[in-house]
């Protein structure tokens, strides 16, 4: 890898890489196995200032920048795509909103206990059956004085359950559709707020999704992030934060995997010779290769942009229309390569191959990457 | 629907196979899959459906369906449950090698514990020999009037409690390819032990485990076709089933699709607008669903010359490596277009994704079937 990272971003990859092998690959199947949430691993973490990495000093980052906090994220991902999962919801979707649409009152409040992990972030978007304000079981909230009241359903919430701190997306006004959804700060302890159950999937099993329930939940007016209506926007921009880090995990994982079937294709004897020695298996390395390369600069670029201030969102969705492709071929051809010992629920390839379609999750209509892409195109 | 290009007979087959899926396999699809097995009642239904064996010709006491139907059933199977399919599938898959080569005694021994309910089982695959069939390490000595076989089968489907089985060993290692024979096992013969159940990602309460042989004795007459001809008896099973197991795939994929887009009729986007309303998504469906119709009619093709008794080698590899592939993007697609629902167990989606998986990789990979089809272009 050529592309000039600087002397502690190195750094910063080189431990990350440590740490993962050292504490999350020997608990990533157990994780997987259990889907319990990771609490231990979220400790070494805070430790290690994982949690804070791009926040400002000020309020305990370590403001080591986006492109550092990729890096993480992509080590991570190569031991356990769900530990990387439960810092990306945390960073990348509620940090990242704070830090970007708080107050000054606000980031006083929640950034130092993001950042020293005293309280876990998450992000409550999706709701049943339908997108964001758009089913029966929609959040609304009804202002009263000086509060909100928040009552509805969120489900698929990442983190949910283990978070401290949500960023709840919910309707300010009904009649406005789309553009009367606003965020709000959620402390996780508030009275009418409860985990209807925690909801089982295919694969980042150990980043926990939940089902909130509120039930007239109080929230001050203080705890408004951003504008009244300017919830969509907000959503938008940390979505896109996002995938760019979701284009991380999907290096990592596939990065992971391909080293699994090179490792299985020098090993494995058919016809008298190793499979790797096969040009159609050498196809689909090279493929994958290919991709995971090209996927990792799109990924230092977009998160360069994204620290320096500058656009990102486009870049941003190229990773994601990119990266959900190239992740998911990747895997599917490694156990193609690995044959049925891939497909072994023993086998690290399997459980790769179910994080990998979980690390890019178009969120509904929300932000179809084409659209986005294409919309900056005839801007 | 009803098909209107099957025969009555075919379109009665079907329907009889999508009501048993309706009411036996998609209500429990889930929990065979939490649980890696299916409930064993559901044999004595399938029995009593009449499908239990439907290669089994009717002069030894089966229906003796013509392929096209047996894979108008697997298809709905598939539908339902690919690891119920390919179970089910395997009382084909261990059968044919009986159509091909069996004695009319040989004929009468296996197909008389199909027709009673009994499961087969098909064991070729060693640990050294995957792709590379005529690696195979387990051996068989004549001794006397019995063969006495020895080695280690694995990945060996519905092994784990099939009532008889096709087991293929060498009988002459140093030829290799040329020494491969195969042998009818009953499960009650001593020395035949039942290894590790895989536990596998996808196709779970399929049964796939190690099979055993210590001094595993058979009667002589148990060997299958002649001596050293079992590498050519395997491929022409796998002919036989490469089909089936297309049809499985097709399964899989239509459910996916069915599922995609009744999620995209019913789930409302954030202007309220259902999700099929987004171009992107509509295409999406209807990319999926000419996928699925093209492996459907590659399969029926592949069958239909089979039927007719005409080479069908290329077209039967043509239609595994494309049904399969397709179910695999399907799948995914489907998984994408439905999101976090997908992506969870609230879907089966997740599920479909996980047995699509499969598909690609057993019965000759997709990388053996393009041997076969380019190796056909190529010599001809």
């Amino acid at each position: 890898m050529s592309y000039a990272l600087t002397e502690e971003q190195q750094l910063i990859q080189q431990n990350a890489r440590e740490f993962a092998t050292e504490y999350v690959e020997p608990a990533a199947a157990e994780i997987d196995h259990t889907a319990a949430h990771p609490a231990d691993i979220v400790k070494k973490m805070i430790e290690q200032d994982f949690l804070g990495i791009f926040l400002p000093g000020e309020f305990g980052g370590a403001e080591a920048g986006y492109l550092s906090y990729t890096l993480i994220i992509e080590e991570l991902s190569r031991a356990s795509g769900a530990v990387a999962a439960v810092l990306l919801n945390h960073a990348s979707l509620a940090a990242y909103s704070i830090n970007r649409w708080g107050s000054a009152e606000q980031k006083q409040a929640y950034l130092p206990s993001l950042c020293q992990g005293e309280k876990l972030g998450a992000f409550a978007l999706n709701e049943p059956g339908a997108a964001l304000g758009a089913g029966e079981h929609r959040v609304t909230a009804v202002k009263d004085g000086d509060s909100y009241v928040l009552s509805g359903r969120k489900c698929y919430v990442a983190n949910g359950g283990a978070a401290g701190l949500y960023i709840v997306f919910a309707q300010t006004d009904p009649e406005a559709g789309a553009k009367g959804i606003s965020a709000f700060l959620v402390d996780a302890k508030t009275d009418g707020l409860s985990v209807a159950r925690l909801i089982d999937k295919m694969g980042l099993r150990g980043c926990q999704s939940a089902e909130l329930v509120f039930d007239q939940v109080k929230v001050p007016a203080a705890n408004l992030l951003g504008a009244e209506g300017a919830g969509l926007a907000i959503a938008a921009e940390a979505l896109a934060a996002a995938s760019i880090a979701e284009g991380a995990m999907v290096v990592g994982i596939a990065q992971a995997a391909m080293e699994d079937a090179v490792k299985y294709g020098k090993q494995r004897i058919q016809f008298r010779r190793p499979i790797a020695t096969f040009p159609a298996i050498q196809s689909m390395l090279a493929e994958m290769a290919a991709n995971i390369h090209m996927l990792r600069l799109a990924v230092y670029d977009a998160a360069s942009l994204l620290e320096n201030g500058q656009a990102f969102v486009a870049e941003a969705a190229m990773i994601k229309l990119f990266a959900a492709r190239i992740g998911q071929s990747a895997l599917i051809d490694v156990i193609q390569i690995e044959g049925g010992y891939g497909y072994s629920q023993e086998m690290v390839a399997s459980r790769l191959y179910r994080d990998v379609k979980g690390a890019v999750i178009k969120n509904s209509s929300l932000d179809f990457p084409e659209k986005i892409i294409a919309g900056n195109l005839l801007a | 629907m009803v098909d209107m290009s099957l025969t009555p007979e075919q379109q009665k087959v079907q329907q009889i196979a999508r009501e048993f899926t309706a009411k036996y396999i998609i209500p429990v699809d889930r929990e065979w899959d939490e649980k890696g097995e299916f409930h064993e009642f559901i044999l004595e239904e399938v029995k009593k459906a009449g499908l239990n064996c439907m290669a089994v010709p009717e002069e030894y006491g089966g229906p003796g369906y013509p392929s096209v139907t047996q894979s108008l059933v697997a298809e709905e199977w598939g539908y339902g449950c690919a690891a119920f399919a390919t179970t089910l599938g395997g009382n084909g898959l261990s059968s044919y090698p009986l159509a091909i080569a069996g004695t009319d005694e040989q004929k009468k021994m296996y197909y008389g514990r199909l027709v009673n309910g009994g499961m087969g089982g098909f064991a070729l695959t060693e640990p050294g020999a995957g792709s590379d069939a005529g690696a195979c390490s387990t051996i068989a000595k004549l001794d006397g009037e019995e063969w006495v076989i020895n080695g280690t089968k694995c990945f060996a489907t519905t092994c784990g409690y099939a009532d008889i089985m096709v087991v293929f060993a060498s009988t002459d290692p140093s030829k290799g390819v040329k020494g491969l024979s195969a042998f009818i096992v009953e499960k009650e013969r001593e020395g035949l032990i039942v290894g590790a159940v895989e536990h596998k990602m996808g196709i779970r309460s399929s049964n796939t485990v190690e099979l055993i042989l210590k001094n595993v004795r058979v009667p002589r007459a148990h060997l299958l076709g002649k001596e050293g001809e079992g590498m050519k008896l395997a491929m022409k099973t796998l002919d036989m089933a490469r089909p089936i197991v297309a049809s499985i795939a097709v399964g899989v994929g239509q459910r996916a699709l069915d599922e995609a887009v009744k999620f995209a009729k019913e789930y409302l986007d954030v202007n309220g607008k259902p999700l099929g309303s987004h171009q992107a998504i509509a295409f999406k469906l209807a990319d999926m669903a000419t996928q699925v119709e093209a492996a459907r009619q590659l399969v029926r093709n592949a069958l239909r010359l089979k039927d007719a008794g005409v080479p069908y080698t290329k077209e039967a590899a043509m239609a595994k490596t494309f049904a399969t592939d397709a179910a695999m993007r399907v799948t995914a697609d489907a998984v994408e277009i439905m999101g976090q629902y997908g992506y969870s167990k609230d879907s089966i989606v997740e599920k479909l994704m996980r047995d699509a998986k499969v598909t690609q990789i057993y019965e000759g990979t997709n990388q053996v079937q393009r041997i076969v089809i380019s190796g056909i272009l190529l010599n001809s």
